[in-house]
C-alpha cells in the first residue's frame, strides 16, 4: 500500500515494463490511499504465468506476430507516419534489448503513444492470428471470442494509460527566485499598514511619509524615464541598421498599426495623423483625457495609465514602435521635444493627481466616517488581501494573463486606504494616506516590473531592501525605538528567507502527489485550424 | 435456472435514449430466456404507479423529487421502505442497476446488499478524472461499486475507466457490448437472406446493387445532438472543406442542440444552404429512415462509451467515418469504418477517402447488414448476462467465473464472492477513502438499521407476493415453473 507513496511521476512510456506488473495494486490502490483494514486488494497477476505469456507460447509467436510488418505499407501510413513509424520502430528494439536481458519476454514494451492506432494493430494480430494460433484474446467487441467476458488481458489493459503526461517538475532555486514577486509585493503592504498605524498613533508625521514616498516616486520616475528612452533608442538603432529610412513605408506601417495599439484608449484617436509622431500626441491627448472624467478614482489610473500605456507602446507589435521611431529618426529636433512633451504631461497629470486628491481628501474623509472602527478593520483587512491575492504577479509580457484583472487588485487597495483613511485625524493625514497609497499599490508595481526586466541585481537588491524595511516597520510599530526596528529587520529577513525556501520546497515535495491518469476514456481535444466565427 | 431480475435505473421510458432502450431490450431478451424482469425507475410526468409493458414487462415508477435531467434527488435512505417493498413482493434474487448518475441505482444497490441480494452494475459511460464534477462522481461511484458483486461495461475502455474510477479487481467486471435490433435498421434495397440461399463460394454471389459512378452524388449523413463533446466544432469546421474538396456530395445532419446555432451560422457564412440540409432533431424510429439516405455516417464524437449509432449506421449499409476516441475503434471491423483523429485536417483527409473508396465501388457496403447483424444482437447480449447472473448467484462455480486459468497458480477466493456479512461490508466501505470511508460505514450501518427497523414495523408476512405474468413454458427449458414452484 505504500509503495504509492514513493512513487515519482514519471511518464508511463518510460517505465512501462516495470509499471505494467504491479497494475493492480498500484494503480488502483493509487486511487485513494486506503487504509490497513482495508480488505485485501488481489494479488497482481502475474504476468509470467499467464497462458499468452507463458514462455513456449512466446517462443511460437514470432515477432511478425505481435509487430505490423514495416514494409507493409497500408493507406493509412500516408498520414499516419509518424505516430506509427514511432509505434513500429520502439517495440522492435524494446522487445530484443529485453528479451536478452530477461530471457523471457514477461515485461512486455510499451505500446506505443496514445495517439498509435491500436486497432489497425490489433486487426492486423487478428489476421496473422486466424490464419496461425485460434486464442489470442482482442480487444474488439464485434468478435466472438472464446474468452468469458470477464477476460482481463494482463498484456492490453490499460496499455494506453499515461500518468503525469505534461508535468513539469520545479526547481528548487527557480522556485525561490520566482517568489521574490510575490514578497516584494507582501512587503510594500506591509510598510503601507505600518505606516498607517504609526500615522494613527502620531508616531509618524504623514507629511515626512509621503514626502519620502513621494521622493522615491520622482527617483523611479526618473529611472524609468531613461530605461524607456534607452530601449527606444536601441529600438530605433535596430531599426536603422534595417535600413528602414523609407518615409512612406514606415508612415504607411504607423497608420496601419495605429488602431489595433490605441484600441485601449478609445477616444480621439481613430482620426489621429496618419504620421508616426501623430501617434505619441494622440496617446498623449487622451492620457491627458482621462482624470477629468472622474477624478476621485481615475485620477490615480490615468497616472498609472501614463506609464503602461508607454510600456505597451515600446512592447507593442515592433512594426508600430519601428514605424513610429523610424518616423522619430527622420527629424531629430521634434524628437527630444516630444520626449519632453511627453515628460511635461507626465508631470501635468501628477499634478493633476495631487490637487483633485487635495480637494476630495475632506470627502474622503467623512465617506465612512459613521462606519464603526471594528468593521473598518475587517473591510481593510480583507481588501489588502484581496490586493494580494489578486494581485497580477507574472512578468507583464506574453500570454500571462491572469484570471483577475489587474484593476481588481489596485482598486481592492485604494479602497482600503480609502475606509482607512476615515479614521484620520485631519485632512493633511487623509491626503497623505491616500497619496501615498496611490504611490505604493499603483506606481510601485509597475516600476517593480520594469526593474526585474531591466536588471536581476537591482531586483533582488529592491527585494532585500523591501524586507528589511518591512521587517524594521513592523518592530518600530511593535515597540518603538531603532533598536527594535533594527531586531525587526534582523527577524523579518530570516523569516522571509525561512518562508521562501520552506514554501518552495514544500511545493516541491507536494509534486510527488500529483496523479494524472489520462487514458482513451477521456474526451479528446479537437484540433481546429480556423474558426469560423 | 431463472431468476428475478429487478432493473433500477432513473432512466426508462418514456424518456427515449441509449440507456432505456438498452434496459428494455434486455429485459424483454431475460424474460424471453424464462427469467421474470421488473423495471424500478422514478416517476415521469403522467406516469406513475406499476405499468406493464410487452411480454409482461412490469414497470414501477417510483414518485421522487427529480432535481436534474431525470435524475432523482440522492437521498441516501428515502427509497428504502418502498424497495424493500416491491423487492420483497416481486420475490426479488438479483438487482442490476443502470449508470452511474443515476442515483436511484445506486441507493437500490446499497438496499439490495443490506437485504441480502446479489447486485449487478452497467457502467454505460465514460468519465475522466481531471474536472470537479468527475471528482465527485467517481466518489459516488465507488461508494455504489464498493459492495457490489459484479460490474458490466459496454467496452473494453469502458471497463478500463470503470476499473480505475471504483478500485474494482478487473476480473469483477464484465465486458458485455450494446446491441441493435438489426431487424429495424436495414437498408432500403435489403432482400432478407433466407437459409436456402446459403452462398456456395465465399464471396457474394449477388452483384452490388448500385454501383456508385464517379457523378454520383454521395450523401453524407450526421445524427447526433448538437453538443460540444459530439465533436460539432469539428462538423462545423470540416463541412465547409468537405463540400469544396469532393464535389457533388451532400451532407443531411439530424439532431439539435446548443451547437446547432454555429452550425446554422457556418452554412449561411459559407452559402451552403442547397448541399445542407438540417433535419433538426429526429425520433429514434426515424432514424433508420434518415440514414438510407445517405452513402457515408460521420460521427465527429469527442468521447464515446460505445457508440451505438455507428453500428446502427453499418447495419444500415453505410460506411461509417469516425474519430479514434473511447471505446469506437473496438466496435466495428476494419472494413467498414475509416478512423479520423478527432482533427479537422484528419477528420476531412478520412472523408475523403471514405468518398474515393465508395466511388471505386471497393467497399461493399451491401453486405453490411447481414454481417452486423452477426455481430451484436441483444438475444447474444442476454445470454452473457445470464451468466454474469449465474457466476454471482453461485450456479457456476467462483473458479470457474473468475479464474478461467488454473494455472496461473493466485488465489481464487479472493474477495470477489461479497459476503453479505455486515463487518465484511464495512471492511469494503472503509477502503474507500480516510473520510470518505468513514463516512460511507456510517452510511451502511444507517442502513442496516433502518433494515431492521422496516422488518420489526412492516413484517413480510405482511407484504403480498405478486403473481408471475403468466407465461408459456419456453420450449427448451420445461423445467422452469416446477422450480419456481419449489422455491416458493
Amino acid at each position: 500500500m505504500k509503495r504509492k507513496k514513493e512513487k515519482t511521476p514519471q511518464r508511463k512510456s518510460k517505465d512501462a515494463h516495470y509499471f505494467k506488473p504491479c497494475v493492480n495494486a498500484s494503480i488502483l490502490s493509487s486511487m485513494t490511499p486506503p487504509p490497513s483494514s482495508h480488505p485485501p486488494i488481489p494479488p497482481p497477476i502475474p504476468v509470467d504465468t499467464h497462458p499468452n505469456r507463458s514462455p513456449n507460447s512466446t517462443s511460437s509467436r514470432t515477432p511478425e506476430d505481435r509487430v505490423p510488418d514495416p514494409d507493409r505499407l497500408a493507406p493509412e501510413d500516408a498520414y499516419f507516419a509518424p505516430s506509427l513509424s514511432r509505434a513500429r520502430s520502439a517495440p522492435t528494439n524494446y522487445d530484443d534489448t529485453l528479451r536478452s536481458l530477461n530471457g523471457d519476454a514477461n515485461l512486455h514494451p510499451p505500446r506505443g503513444v496514445l495517439g498509435a492506432d491500436p486497432h489497425r494493430k490489433d486487426v492486423r494480430k487478428l489476421g496473422a492470428g486466424r490464419r496461425r494460433r485460434k486464442g489470442a484474446w482482442k480487444k474488439l467487441l464485434w468478435v466472438k471470442q472464446s474468452y468469458p467476458d470477464n477476460y482481463t488481458d494482463t498484456e492490453t489493459f490499460l496499455d494506453h494509460l499515461q500518468r503525469n503526461p505534461r508535468v513539469r517538475p520545479y526547481d528548487f532555486w527557480p522556485l525561490v527566485s520566482d517568489s521574490t514577486v510575490i514578497v516584494q509585493h507582501v512587503c510594500s503592504v506591509v510598510i503601507f499598514v505600518c505606516c498607517f498605524v504609526d500615522i494613527v498613533q502620531d508616531r509618524v508625521s504623514p507629511v515626512s511619509v509621503v514626502c519620502w514616498g513621494s521622493v522615491g516616486t520622482a527617483v523611479g520616475w526618473i529611472l524609468w524615464d531613461n530605461w524607456i528612452w534607452k530601449e527606444q533608442t536601441d529600438l530605433s538603432n535596430i531599426n536603422g541598421a534595417f535600413g528602414g529610412d523609407d518615409g512612406s513605408s514606415s508612415s504607411s506601417v504607423t497608420s496601419t498599426a495605429n488602431p489595433s495599439t490605441n484600441d485601449t484608449q478609445a477616444n480621439g484617436t481613430k482620426d489621429s495623423p496618419i504620421h508616426g509622431l501623430g501617434l505619441t500626441m494622440a496617446a498623449n491627448s487622451s492620457k491627458e483625457n482621462l482624470p477629468h472624467q472622474s477624478p476621485d478614482r481615475n485620477g490615480h489610473i490615468g497616472g498609472a495609465v501614463d506609464p503602461t500605456a508607454r510600456a505597451g507602446l515600446s512592447s507593442a507589435p515592433s512594426s508600430a514602435v519601428a514605424g513610429e521611431i523610424d518616423a522619430q529618426d527622420i527629424d531629430r529636433s521634434p524628437l527630444f521635444s516630444s520626449r519632453n512633451r511627453q515628460r511635461l504631461s507626465t508631470v501635468k497629470s501628477a499634478f493633476l493627481i495631487y490637487f483633485a486628491l487635495l480637494g476630495l481628501s475632506p470627502i474622503l474623509k467623512s465617506l465612512t466616517k459613521s462606519t464603526a472602527s471594528d468593521s473598518i478593520w475587517a473591510m481593510s483587512c480583507w481588501l489588502l488581501i484581496m490586493n494580494i491575492f489578486s494581485f497580477d504577479y507574472g512578468s507583464g509580457e506574453g500570454a500571462g494573463a491572469t484570471k483577475f484583472p489587474a484593476s481588481l487588485s489596485t482598486n481592492a487597495a485604494v479602497m482600503a486606504s480609502t475606509v482607512l483613511a476615515s479614521r484620520l485625524p485631519s485632512t493633511t493625514h487623509v491626503f497623505s494616506l491616500m497619496l501615498f497609497s496611490m504611490e505604493v499599490f499603483g506606481l510601485f508595481p509597475i516600476f517593480r516590473r520594469q526593474l526585474r526586466q531591466k536588471s536581476w541585481t537591482g531586483h533582488v537588491c529592491l527585494t532585500l531592501a523591501l524586507v528589511i524595511i518591512a521587517g524594521g516597520a513592523v518592530g518600530m510599530t511593535m515597540s518603538g525605538g531603532w533598536a527594535s526596528a533594527i531586531i525587526g529587520s534582523f527577524l523579518g529577513g530570516i523569516l522571509t528567507a525561512l518562508a521562501m525556501g520552506g514554501c518552495s520546497w514544500w511545493l516541491i515535495s507536494l509534486q510527488k502527489y500529483k496523479n494524472v491518469v489520462i487514458g482513451p476514456w477521456d474526451p479528446a481535444r479537437p484540433i481546429i485550424r480556423r474558426h469560423w466565427n | 435456472m431463472p431468476y428475478n431480475i429487478a432493473m433500477v435505473s432513473d432512466f426508462f421510458f418514456p424518456q427515449s435514449g441509449g440507456i432505456e432502450s438498452h434496459i428494455y431490450q434486455l429485459s424483454s431478451k431475460l424474460i424471453d430466456r424464462g427469467h421474470k424482469v421488473i423495471i424500478i425507475t422514478h416517476a415521469y410526468k403522467g406516469r406513475t404507479g406499476v405499468r406493464y409493458l410487452t411480454n409482461g414487462l412490469k414497470i414501477y415508477h417510483v414518485p421522487f423529487f427529480v432535481i436534474y435531467r431525470e435524475t432523482t434527488f440522492p437521498t441516501v435512505f428515502s427509497f428504502f421502505p418502498i424497495f424493500r417493498n416491491i423487492v420483497i413482493r416481486e420475490q426479488i434474487d438479483i438487482v442490476h442497476g443502470h449508470a452511474s448518475l443515476s442515483s436511484f441505482c445506486g441507493e437500490a444497490i446499497l438496499h439490495a446488499r443490506t437485504m441480502g441480494l446479489r447486485t449487478v452494475f452497467t457502467d454505460h459511460s465514460l468519465f475522466g478524472f481531471a474536472d470537479a464534477a468527475s471528482i465527485l462522481t467517481n466518489k459516488l461511484l465507488k461508494f455504489t461499486l464498493s459492495d457490489v458483486d459484479h460490474a458490466i461495461c459496454v467496452s473494453h475502455t469502458c471497463k478500463e475507466n470503470t476499473v480505475l474510477r471504483a478500485s474494482l479487481d478487473p476480473l469483477m467486471v464484465s465486458v458485455i457490448p450494446n446491441a441493435v435490433v438489426a431487424e429495424n435498421f436495414c437498408p432500403l434495397s435489403y432482400t432478407p437472406r433466407t437459409h436456402d440461399q446459403i452462398p456456395i463460394s465465399p464471396a457474394d454471389p449477388r452483384p452490388s446493387p448500385t454501383p456508385i459512378g464517379p457523378d454520383d452524388t454521395i450523401t453524407i449523413v450526421v445524427i447526433s445532438r448538437l453538443f460540444y463533446n459530439k465533436g460539432t466544432d469539428l462538423l462545423i469546421a470540416a463541412i465547409p472543406r468537405i463540400l469544396a474538396s469532393n464535389p457533388n456530395t451532400r451532407f443531411i445532419i439530424a439532431g439539435s442542440g446548443p451547437k446547432a446555432i454555429d452550425l446554422e451560422q457556418m452554412l449561411e457564412r459559407n452559402v451552403l444552404q442547397d448541399k445542407v440540409e438540417m433535419l433538426g432533431s429526429v425520433r429514434h424510429e426515424e432514424v433508420r429512415d434518415v440514414m438510407v439516405r445517405g452513402h457515408i455516417y460521420l460521427h465527429p464524437s469527442l468521447t464515446e462509451a460505445f457508440g451505438t449509432v455507428i453500428v446502427e449506421a453499418a447495419s444500415c449499409g453505410l460506411y461509417v467515418v469516425c474519430t479514434r476516441v473511447g471505446g469506437i475503434p473496438e466496435v466495428l471491423p476494419q472494413h467498414m469504418t475509416t478512423f479520423a483523429k478527432p482533427e479537422e485536417d484528419d477528420l476531412v483527409v478520412a472523408t475523403s477517402k471514405a468518398i474515393t473508396a465508395l466511388r471505386s465501388n471497393k467497399v461493399r457496403t451491401d453486405r453490411f447488414h447481414d454481417q452486423v447483424k452477426m455481430m451484436y444482437s441483444w438475444r447474444d447480449v442476454a445470454e452473457r448476462t445470464e451468466r454474469v447472473y449465474q457466476g454471482i448467484i453461485g450456479d457456476i462455480s467462483p473458479s470457474e467465473f473468475y479464474g478461467h486459468y488454473p494455472e496461473q497458480g493466485w488465489d481464487l477466493s479472493g474477495d470477489r464472492v461479497r459476503s453479505f456479512a455486515l463487518i465484511d461490508r464495512l471492511k469494503r466501505y472503509y477502503g474507500c477513502g480516510v473520510w470518505a470511508g468513514k463516512l460511507f460505514c456510517l452510511c451502511v450501518v444507517i442502513d442496516f438499521l433502518i433494515f431492521v427497523f422496516l422488518e420489526m414495523w412492516f413484517p413480510r408476512a405482511n407484504i403480498d407476493i405478486a403473481r408471475s405474468w403468466p407465461k408459456k413454458q419456453p420450449m427448451d427449458k420445461p423445467r422452469t415453473h416446477t422450480i419456481r414452484n419449489n422455491r416458493t
